[in-house]
């Protein structure tokens, strides 16, 4: 074992203390399962310390005052398993203290320990030596691996969540994923739309346009390929839409106050949502004909057909919310005065302005962006046979295929960065490759090559390096290295900008910050003017659709925040809690190729009509059935716990008593139950003498195994019917489970096979194996059988 | 609280180790198992499976036998500990009645696991002279043998126990 430090303390007080000042501290009872955990390094932190409560004085012996049964917790098993106070007051604690291991290990192993031990999982246990520990998301890693692997005695009951799953992390809007495919899965698909719409109001845009960041980092692409979140969450999307009246229901009060949202893109219907469902009169103004900013006007109708813009503001619309257009803030109406009318102002008015380089006959050049939103004056073959597009991004790509799709005979596109560097999607370049468009990568912008005011075309120089040292963007050249690509149109789409010339010099000043408006950094979007808040491209650059809701939502936190209205969050969805076990779908998640959405072949795609079909409801389910639900499927060792939950035992520390059924199932690990410097220090309970009372344990080996499944019961019956029933379960799921079900089910019922039967049936209620361990379900109903029958 | 040093008796010898990192002081993470076999050369006690499954390293701590590769020695502080080495009469060399039906019996094979079943059947035969079958199987249910040899130890135990009976 790798060196520790060792400390022996008289008192629960001292090693507290211990514990409290020394970070790394940990304590050691009987050490049966500490120094294996710590032999084999299973746990990336090894502790600094270890903190010996042996020897506290007290701390050992069984006692029954009468009423109470205390048993201090470094008491060894074999004692509590040899007990005869055990054995006439908690008959099912010695059963289960003797079904611990081995004699060996009972003569040293404690009870304060027992309770405490780690999960046996065996990936969670892979020794470090043999190459490298498997970082499982109970070790702060991402993945189970259990999911996929050789399950056969993990949970039946499903798993528990530990920690937020990479891909809501990665998602700016934090989306709960893993939650809204379990909902699908169940066939709920109006809680699945619940759950989304709590991150992002818009779904249905942005299952086709967001940028999925969730993919890159879902834990199946370790194995196979992504679970495709866009695919599902776009028909959940379509559902939404389907289902608007419902999903966008007009609030049930009113605030009282009344909010202005400036600019109508995905930030500002974001926010307008949030802010009307928390009861707040909100008026949207944008200056274009519609409603929908980049969304109704950049993004090519290939991508987001403009109906699908036009169907999600008409339902916030019929939320209340007022839609006011062809209004430009600074020109129709002045923001001092917008801030007279309204309690609070959001200002998300996108990144719309033209990046002037300051090459020579860059005037002659088309501002990509101009160039996708009056796409209709180029339907007239303005564009001409040879087009270069600048720029890498996925607005490049936008411009490059509509390019395309317009007749351009050649479209080459030119950008900085290397091929692996550039910043638009993997799907959209290849799409854009697809269609014949001709990618350069490594090529800066030299000069236009013109002749008499018209373009022949562009010189390019090579780039050698986009970034710096410091990761900063800073290209550079070759200036040796040029060459000349004809083209009679160019296209720039080399990035926007954001215009804030609409804020008078005064708001100017206040407002902005290296040409972006400046918000505060916590979380409410808030501006250095009270009551204005601002989101989207205008504070961050140009960005994602999903960057753009996550910042409306927050604004319209912080707004109701500012304006004293509660609960804006809306929905009724408050994430896994944290006694819900998770589930998954073992078989559709053996499926390893992810649905594919169905596209139009290359030749019949055009400008208008949308390239791809959303998945049908089944096969959104199908693709749903791929997501693991990451968490943790080991199941909890302790053979004392269930005993000790069925007894309605309290487990009593140097800081406080805790009901054994809360101590034991509402945190998933040790390390959370137990508060800081906080130490088991005894059990009580109360007696059950004179109820037919065991512990039944079913295991491959008789000695050293841990239960596969046990059932602890605690049945009383008089005149041939039973009066009392406690059954808890261990071994199954991630925390020892009370049946209570079955429970309630006994009371009253006769002693007879078909009660039994009916109890077993009621034990298996929610239970969900996995691929091997479907056996443990059997052993389950035959040892609750055996415990009902052994009172017939 | 920190601990210096520690004491022990083994095999009725006292031994005072001092607590520490330095060369020849007993560091906190040594285990029991190593202790007796590296600085007291007890190499009868066997370190095989290091997680407490197999008992080859089965010893008597005051009283009951425990797995030493499962135990830290700073934590057998003040213990009274027997190891297979103790049980011969130090000055006649007889051995324990034990240890002879084991070779009456030839109830080893490679030999590897018996010092362990040995002391758990000692520490179980001081408290329990005369214990039933099933007694023994729980006693030693802790005590694994890979040559298969478990059935030759049942016949010495109950060489033993038999033996033990007519005597009385």
């Amino acid at each position: 074992m790798k060196h520790f430090d060792y400390a022996r303390p008289d008192s629960f007080e001292a090693a507290s203390a211990v514990l409290t000042a020394e970070k790394g501290s940990e304590i050691i009872a009987g050490g049966t399962d500490l120094l294996g955990v710590l032999k084999e390094r299973i746990l990336p932190e090894y502790p600094s310390k270890l903190v010996d409560i042996k020897h506290i004085e007290g701390a050992e012996g069984i006692a029954f005052d009468g009423s109470t049964l205390k048993i201090g917790a470094t008491t060894k098993l074999t004692a509590v398993a040899g007990s005869e106070i055990v054995k006439e007051h908690a008959p099912l604690l010695a059963q289960a203290a003797y079904s611990v291991a081995t004699p060996l290990i009972r003569n040293i192993a404690t009870v304060g320990g027992n309770v405490c031990q780690d999960v046996r999982c065996w990936y969670y246990r892979y020794p470090h030596e043999i190459g490298g520990r498997l970082n499982c998301a109970r070790k702060g890693g991402d993945r189970c691996y259990a999911l996929l692997g050789d399950n056969r005695y993990h949970s039946v009951f499903g798993g528990r969540k530990l920690k937020t799953t990479p891909c809501q992390k990665e998602c700016p809007a934090s989306t709960d994923i893993p939650a809204y495919m379990e909902q699908i899965r169940k066939g709920d698909w109006d809680k699945a739309a619940d759950i989304l719409l709590q991150a992002n109001p818009i779904p249905a845009i942005t299952a086709r346009v967001c940028a999925h960041f969730c993919q890159d980092r879902c834990n199946r692409c370790e194995s196979d390929e992504s679970v495709a979140v866009s695919h599902v969450e776009r028909t959940v999307g379509d559902y939404v839409l389907e289902n608007a009246a419902r999903f966008y229901a007009p609030p049930a009060a009113e605030s009282g106050k009344s909010v202005a949202v400036i600019g109508s893109g995905p930030s500002g219907l974001t926010a307008a949502y949030f802010l009307r469902k928390a009861g707040n009169k909100v008026t949207v103004y944008d200056s274009k004909e519609e409603a929908g900013g980049m969304l109704m006007y950049a993004i090519p109708a290939y991508r987001l057909p403009k109906d699908i813009v036009r169907q999600q503001t008409k339902a916030l619309a019929a939320m209340g919310i007022d839609f006011v257009l062809n209004t430009q803030v600074g020109k129709d109406i002045a923001p001092a005065d917008l801030e007279k009318r309204y309690d609070s102002v959001f200002y998300a008015t996108g990144a719309w302005k033209r990046r002037i380089v300051g090459l020579a006959g860059e005037e002659l050049t088309t501002f990509g962006l101009d160039f996708l939103v009056e796409v209709e004056k180029w339907f007239s073959g303005r564009l001409g046979d040879d087009v270069l597009v600048t720029g890498g991004g996925n607005v490049a790509m936008d411009v490059a295929i509509t390019a395309k799709r317009l007749g351009a005979k050649k479209v080459t596109m030119a950008c900085v960065e290397s091929r692996g560097e550039m910043p638009a999607s993997k799907e959209e370049i290849a799409r854009a490759e697809e269609e014949g468009v001709v990618i350069m990568p490594s090529w800066g912008l030299s000069k236009v090559v013109e002749e008499g005011g018209s373009i022949k075309g562009m010189e390019l120089k090579k780039c050698t390096g986009v970034y710096d040292e410091n990761h900063r963007f800073n290209p550079q050249y070759d200036e040796n290295d040029k060459i000349i690509v004809q083209a009679g149109t160019i296209l720039m789409a080399i990035g926007q900008l954001v215009d804030l010339s609409f804020l008078d010099e005064k708001y100017q000043l206040q407002l902005t910050r290296g040409g972006l408006i400046a918000v505060a950094d916590d979380d409410e979007m808030s501006t250095s003017r009270p009551g204005i808040f601002a989101g989207g491209d205008a504070t961050l650059g140009p960005a994602t659709v999903v960057q753009g809701v996550a910042t409306g939502r927050r604004a319209a936190w912080g707004m109701c925040h500012y304006l004293g209205v509660p609960d804006c969050k809306g929905g009724t969805w408050t994430g896994a809690t944290r006694n819900a076990f998770i589930t998954y779908d073992p078989d559709a998640a053996q499926k390893t190729e992810p649905s594919r959405l169905k596209e139009l072949p290359a030749p019949e795609r055009g400008i208008d009509k949308e390239d791809s079909s959303s998945l049908t409801r089944e096969e959104a389910a199908c693709e749903a059935g791929r997501c693991l639900n990451c968490g943790c499927y080991a199941v909890n060792p302790s053979d004392l716990s269930p005993a000790l939950i069925a007894l309605g035992a309290t487990i009593v520390t140097n800081k406080r008593e805790v009901p054994a059924e809360a101590f034991f199932t509402e945190a998933l690990c040790i390390s959370e139950a137990l508060k800081p410097g906080e130490i088991v220090t005894a059990i009580t309970m109360p007696s059950v003498k004179g109820a037919v009372a065991h512990y039944d344990k079913f295991r491959l080996r008789d000695a050293i195994d841990f239960a596969i499944v046990s059932v602890a019961t605690i049945l009383k019956a008089e005149g041939g019917k039973f009066t009392y029933a406690r059954v808890t379960v261990g071994g199954a799921a991630p925390v020892p489970i009370r049946l209570t079900k079955v429970e309630e089910y006994l009371v009253g019922k006769a002693l007879t096979q078909e009660t039994a039967d009916a109890a077993a049936d009621l034990a298996m209620e929610g239970s969900l194996p996995l691929a091997h361990n479907a056996f443990k379900i059997k052993q389950l109903r035959t040892y609750v059988q055996r415990a009902i029958m052994r009172l017939a | 609280m920190d601990v210096q040093s520690i004491a022990m008796t083994v095999n009725g010898r006292e031994y005072e180790f001092s607590v520490g990192t330095r060369f020849g002081q007993v560091p906190p993470e040594e285990t029991l198992v190593e202790t007796l076999r590296r600085r007291l050369e007890l190499t009868g006690a066997k370190q095989s499976c290091s997680e407490g499954a197999c008992g080859c390293c089965t010893v008597i701590l005051n009283g009951d036998a425990v797995p030493s590769c499962m135990m830290l020695t700073v934590d057998a502080d003040g213990a009274d500990i027997l190891t297979i080495e103790g049980l011969e009469d130090p000055a006649t060399g007889q051995l324990d009645p034990i240890q002879q039906a084991f070779i009456d019996a030839a109830a080893f094979q490679c030999g590897y696991c018996t010092p362990g079943i040995i002391m758990a059947l000692k520490a179980l035969l001081n408290k329990n002279p005369a214990p039933t079958e099933k007694e023994v199987d729980e006693a030693l249910s802790g005590n694994y043998c890979r040559c298969v040899s478990h059935y030759h130890v049942f016949d010495a135990v109950r060489d033993l126990i038999g033996a033990g009976k007519e005597g009385e």
